[in-house]
This record gives structure tokens, sequence and C-alpha cells, in this order.
């Protein structure tokens, strides 16, 4: 593509201090097909930031958010996570972020407790302390009632706060969330919340993609808007909403999609 | 009511074949099947005119019909829009002109007209006289619709089951009694057929119990009022409507109460453990710990293992009823079970599904991947190891030499591993995504990956076969050493031989994981669970 590449870190252990770019993408491009699902996003989070990526269905949020996080492979471009490469040391780059997909992605058939436990030990946490940091997610995350059910047995909001249990319980250093609180309840979205600030106030980083405005709009301090596969803004929070709600302003950008409700005059009257 | 249902089974069968062309073979195959099936059992009742045992032989076949009906509606309780009563609870309905309607449904389609026609065969096979067909006719509409009343009862009352996790898993189970079923009438009746120890008379008398069963009082109907004994016929036919109503009111009542009644799927299970096992292996122990709860507790693993005792038992089936009494047969029944140890769980990455990716994440090296899948081999070997000696030692002793036991326990050894060596290998090569299809209660390759399960199944035969080959030499050129001597030496061969196939299939399955880790998330995310 000829474009410029960043300088890679060589350690692992490097992190960058608040304000230094955590996450880095630049030039991004995915097709399917003969279909472009990211036409070429340039992207930058500042470490310590709670960043949301917003945008329509289909714009490309969790496919780049998948290429972000090792999952797909792009056709090209580059991320720089905590100025690691993720695709030329995908090791080492896994090593310091979670990931908290879309749709829960756990093992149905363990326990809520087994599930964290598992996802420590696959991260080489010795046993002593991936017990003893799986018993205090649980109890954070309010699962300490359900940790001995079945996570088949889960609601949607007890699968979202054990997948995220299982993407912190190595303590990355960066969090990518894929619509976080989609299909959660009040009081769960509030728990995964205060959890996010908390994790972000010690300075480590976090970028979810999320469709409620309000939310992108209370708790993030750096937004971007993804639309047809680009980001068409991005900035401070404050940036990017120009005096007006972020809901008004995403519309703005990207454009109402449905014509007026015509030809629905019956309803509304009573009389079916 | 009636016709809005019926048009609406209708409308979803016609949707369906129009979803994707696999569906609509599905649906030509099925529709073909049911012509076949009506057209057999019409002839088969048809022949039994003039036999002896034709009142017997009808009732068993009117049983088995009914017993299908029982059975299928659980398999097809998801293909079936009208089958469960909650896709209706929202609408304003009364629950009797409701219930004829779904009745009405549930006669719709080529398998219930299947079955009238084909039982219609008790015309020519059993009845004799105008009267005698006339109460036929009445008896074998009675009979589907008691087929029908009962699948409806059962599924009525079992909907909130059936929609629940624990239901699925149950549906699931039935597959292992139903293959069992079809692997006895496939590879034992024909030869015990062919060696004369079944005939039309072993039914004799057959139905001195099942007479008093509905399908039963249907068929003797029929030979009553054929002998001209038209009261007693009336009579059983009575009997037989009234058992019919007791259902129908008894599915009404379960209908009333299934619109109005919370989803199971809020009760949940605890497990009794609280931590994982296998603490101190790292990594390798992690993985280990989690595919030996899997085989516990996912009804997908337990399948498997049954399928492959009933798989290892059938190919012995010639040795067991008949008079082939070689070695060789049980050392085929050992290949055949770490064929199929590697092939129901290769694809593992396609099986997990999106949880894989938890994996993916923190698995990443080669080194890594080497834990990985050598913890899946460990659990598996946990189970496999003992299930498939003590098969290869019931088979031994089924056909009574139970030296055989010690032959096959070591074919198992090495057939074992090189099983799980192909099926690591094809794990990390050939993975491709699964799908979960209504009426199915096991997850099959996703549409357009039918080829890569065929594949397996043919990778994994063919090469426990050929990596068996030294083993049975060993085997064949040994037979007058003293078996105090022989049978350790070649446990301990077979057993070092499997273990180094199984280390081989990791390191190469490693390898090539470590390259394709982006694409096996793909897959693993395009899986249904």
């Amino acid at each position: 593509m000829g474009m410029p590449r960043y300088q890679v870190a060589k350690r692992a252990d490097h992190k960058p201090r608040p304000g230094e770019p955590a996450i880095v993408v630049r030039g991004l491009h995915k097709k399917f097909g003969e279909k472009e699902a990211v036409a070429g996003i340039d992207l930058k989070i500042a470490a310590g930031s709670l960043a949301g990526l917003v945008g329509p269905n289909g714009a490309g949020k969790t496919t780049s958010l998948s290429m972000m996080t090792g999952l797909l492979r792009p056709d090209s471009g580059q991320i720089l996570v905590d100025g690691l490469d993720v695709w030329e040391d995908p090791r080492a780059v896994k090593a310091i972020i979670g990931v908290v997909p879309d749709e829960a992605r756990l093992f149905d058939r363990l326990t809520g407790m087994e599930m964290l436990e598992y996802a420590a030990r696959l991260r080489g946490l010795p046993v002593d302390e991936a017990r003893s940091r799986a018993a205090q997610l649980v109890d954070v995350l309010d699962l300490t009632a359900d940790a001995g059910r079945l996570v088949a047995d889960y609601s949607t909001g007890m699968r979202k706060k054990a997948t995220l249990g299982c993407a912190l319980i190595h303590n990355p250093s960066v969090l990518f969330l894929d619509e976080p609180l989609e299909g959660v309840d009040p009081i769960s979205a509030d728990v995964i919340r205060r959890l996010l600030t908390r994790y972000v106030g010690s300075g480590s980083t976090v970028l979810f993609s999320s469709h409620v405005m309000e939310l992108v709009e209370q708790v993030c301090d750096h937004v971007s808007i993804i639309d047809k596969g680009l980001i068409v803004a991005s900035g401070t929070t404050d940036q990017v909403r120009g005096g007006k709600t972020l809901q008004q302003a995403f519309i703005d950008l990207v454009g109402p999609r449905s014509s007026d409700e015509e030809g629905l005059s019956w309803l509304g009257s009573s009389s079916s | 009511m009636a016709r809005l249902l019926v048009q609406l089974k209708l409308r979803l069968l016609r949707n369906a074949t129009r979803s994707s062309t696999a569906a609509k073979i599905s649906f030509v195959l099925s529709t073909t099947v049911a012509c076949l099936v009506a057209a057999g059992a019409f002839v088969v009742l048809a022949l039994l005119r003039g036999t002896a045992t034709a009142v017997d032989l009808t009732t068993v076949i009117f049983t088995v019909f009914a017993f299908g009906w029982l059975i299928l509606p659980i398999f097809a309780f998801g293909l079936d829009g009208t089958l469960d009563p909650a896709n209706l609870q929202l609408y304003p309905l009364r629950t009797r002109p409701l219930a004829v309607g779904l009745l009405a449904a549930s006669a719709s389609g080529a398998w219930p007209v299947a079955n009238v026609i084909g039982l219609l065969g008790v015309t020519v096979g059993l009845a004799s006289g105008a009267l005698g067909i006339l109460i036929a006719v009445i008896a074998v509409v009675l009979e589907v619709l008691f087929c029908i009343t009962l699948a409806r009862l059962v599924t009525t009352g079992m909907a909130g089951l059936l929609r629940s996790r624990r239901g699925q898993d149950l549906a699931a189970f039935l597959i292992i009694p139903i293959f069992a079923l079809y692997e006895f009438f496939a590879q034992v009746v024909p030869k015990v057929a062919a060696e004369g120890k079944i005939t039309a008379a072993s039914f004799d008398g057959f139905d001195a119990w099942m007479r008093w069963l509905p399908p039963g009082m249907a068929a003797h109907a029929i030979q009553d009022a054929s002998h001209g004994h038209a009261g007693t016929a009336l009579l059983r036919l009575v009997l037989l409507a009234a058992v019919i109503v007791v259902l129908g009111w008894l599915w009404i009542r379960s209908l009333s109460r299934a619109l109005v009644t919370a989803d199971t799927t809020t009760q949940s299970t605890r497990a009794r453990r609280g931590a994982l096992p296998f603490g101190r292996y790292g990594q390798r122990g992690a993985v280990a710990a989690r595919y030996w709860i899997y085989q516990r507790r996912d009804p997908t693993s337990l399948i498997y293992w049954a399928l492959t005792a009933v798989i290892m038992a059938a190919v012995s089936a010639s040795s067991i009823v008949g008079h082939q009494k070689h070695p060789g047969v049980l050392l085929a029944s050992a290949i055949f079970g770490g064929a199929f140890v590697g092939y129901f769980h290769a694809n593992a990455v396609g099986l997990s599904g999106p949880p894989f990716i938890v994996e993916a994440e923190a698995l990443t090296s080669r080194k890594e991947l080497r834990a990985y899948f050598s913890g899946q081999d460990i659990a598996l070997c946990v189970i496999a190891v003992p299930l498939l000696t003590a098969i290869s030692f019931a088979l031994a002793a089924a056909v009574g030499r139970l030296e055989f036991g010690w032959l096959g326990t070591a074919v198992d050894l090495a057939a074992l591993g090189a099983g799980l060596a192909m099926s690591n290998i094809f794990t990390a090569v050939l993975a491709y995504p699964m799908a979960k299809r209504a009426g199915s209660p096991l997850r099959q390759a996703a549409t357009g990956y039918n080829a890569y399960g065929i594949g397996g199944v043919l990778g994994c035969l063919g090469t426990v076969a050929i990596t068996a080959i030294p083993l049975l030499f060993a085997i064949e050129l040994t037979p007058s050493a003293p078996a105090s001597i022989r049978m350790p030496v070649l446990l301990a061969c077979a057993a070092g031989y499997g273990i180094a196939l199984a280390w081989a299939g990791v390191r190469i399955a490693a390898v090539a994981a470590e390259q394709r880790l982006p694409e096996l998330c793909q897959v693993a995310m395009r899986s249904e669970v």
C-alpha cells in the first residue's frame, strides 16, 4: 500500500504512558468477496481511555474489532496494541489484551466458576492464583449465587458478565468489547459499567462498540463513528458531539436509514 | 381455525424448501421415503393374506407405526412450528378450536397420508367381505387418529421440556437406541434370518398382550369383522375411539395448561464440583480438565461414546450371532473403535464453536498448541482405553473366545493412538463449521461441508487400518508363542506404538494450527453450538 508504518515495540512488557497511543490502526482493509466490510480505517486511542466505536448495523464494527484482536486476518493495514503489531507478533499481543465478543462465547457445560478458572489457567496463571482471581471476579460481577450453575443456564446478562470476567482474569492492559451491554438488564449493565470505569482508572485502555448512544455519551471520553467501513468522525466525545447529543450527531453523520412511516394511518386507532 | 393451521403447516413446509438447496433435497428425499414407506407397508400388509400369523403381524406393524409417531415428533419438535403451543401462545385462541386445528395440521403432509395409504394394505391382507373392508377402513382411520392424538399429547406435555436445554439433551440421547435398532436390523436380523432363525412363525402368538393395546384392537377388529363377528369388531372400534377421546381430552387439558405455563428453561443445573481438576498440570491440565468435564456433561460426547460401542458391536455381529469366530472380526471391531473415537473428535474447533475463541486467545505458540491437543488426547484416553478394552473383552466373551480380548485390546491401543492423531490433524487442517438443524439432535457439518465429514470418516478409517498393519502382522506371526509372554509383549508394544502415533499427531497438528489460527477462529465463530 506504500503507507507509512508505525514503529513497532520490541518488548512485550512495553506499556505506553497515559496519553500515548495504546491502540493504533492504520489503513485497515477487509473485503468479503465483493463487499468491502472495512474500507481503510485509521484510528488512534490513547492509553487510559475508555473509547467507544459506534455505527449502524453492518458498518464494520465487529469486523474491525475482530482484526484488531487477531481473530480475523486483514487484507491490508497495520494494527498496534501497546506498540506491538497484532499480525506480526500475535502471541505477545494476545497476552496483553482481553476480548469480549458480541455474542458470549463460553463453554456452556462448565459452571461460571469453572469457566473463569479455565480462562485463567489457559492464560498460564498458577492454579491457586487462577481460583483466587476467579472467586474475586465472581464476587465483583455479582455472580456468586450462580457460580455453581452451568453457563448453559445463564441469562444473557450473566453470560456477558462471565465473558467479561474471562477477558479480565489475566489483567490485560487493553480490553476490546463488542456490544458489551446488548441484551443486558440495567442492574448487570451497571455492574459492567462500574467495572470498566474502575479498570480504566488504573491506566488501562478500553475500546468498545455499541449501539447505545446514551451509554457511550455517559462513559466514553473518546468516540469514533464508523459507517460503511470508514471512520467518519473521531475525537473526544465533546468534539464528536459538537454541542448536540451524540445520538443527533450520529444521525447527522450517518443519515436516516428509513423513510417516514407513510401508509400507517391505521396505527394507533383502537378499532383494529 | 383448522383451515388456517393447515395452511400454516403447508406454508412452513413450502418456505423450508425455499430456504436452501439442501432443504429442497431433504424435502424431496423425505417425500420419496414417505412414498416408499406407504407402498412398502401396503405391500407387506397385503402379502399377509391367507397366512396364519396375519393378525399377529398386522398388530406388530400397527404398533410399530404408533411407536414411530410417539418418537419422531420429539426429534421434529423444532422442525414443525405447529407442534409447539408456545408459538401460538400470544394469540387470543380458544382451546377447543385450536386443538381441532392442530390435529388437522398434524394430519397434513406427506407422512400422515403415507401412513393411511400404507396401513390400508389391511383391506387386502386381513379384511374379507364388504363388512370386513368397511371396518378395515374405519380401523385404519382410527389407528392414524390414535397415533396423531398420542403424538400431540406427548409433544404438548413435553413442550416446555423439549424447548429447554435438558429436553434437547434428552431428545439427543434417543438417537442411541434408534441407532442401535438400525444396526440391529441392518446387521443382525439379516444374518439371523439367513440362518433360518427368524420366520413368520416366530410371530405366532406375538399379539397375546399387544392385542389389548389400541393398535392391536384396530387389527383384531378387522379380523373379527372378516370372520363375521360384527358385534365384537364394533365393540373393539368403540373401545379404540374411547381411548382416542380420552387422549384427546388429556391433550386439550395439557394444551390449556401449556398455553399459560412458564417455560422450564428457567430451571437450571448446579454442578457438584467447585474447581477444575488437574490443577498441577498447567495448560495441558486445564484443557484436559475441560475436556474431561465435557465428556460427562455434554450429551453429544456421551452419544459419541455410545455410538462407538454400538459400531464395534455391529462390526462383530457376524461373530456373535453367526458361525464366523475368527479373531480377525474382533480385530476389525477394534480398528473401527479407534477410528471412530478419532472421527467423532476430529474437528474439535467446529465442535467447540465460538467458545474456541477463549482458547485461541490464550494458546498461540506451538508449545501451547501442543498442550491443547495433548490435553484433549489425555481426557479422551481416560475414557477410551477402558471402554474399548471392556468392549473387546465383552465381544470376545460373546464369541466364546475370551483370549481374543487381549488381542483386541492390543489393536485398540494402537488404533486409538492413530485415531487421536488423525483427529488432531483433521482439527488443524480440515476444520469446518457445524450447524444445528431442526429435527436433528446432533450437530452436522454446515451446508457445503458434508464432504469434510465424509472425508474425516474415510481418512480416520483408512489411516487407522493402515497403521494397524504392523500390529496385525505381529499377531499373525506369533500364534505359537506362549500366551504369558506374547500377550504382555503385544500389549506393551501396541501401547508404545499408539502413544508414538498420537504424539506425532499432536506435533503435526500444532505446527499446522499455529499457521492457521485466525482461520480456525473464523470456523469456530461460524459454528453453531
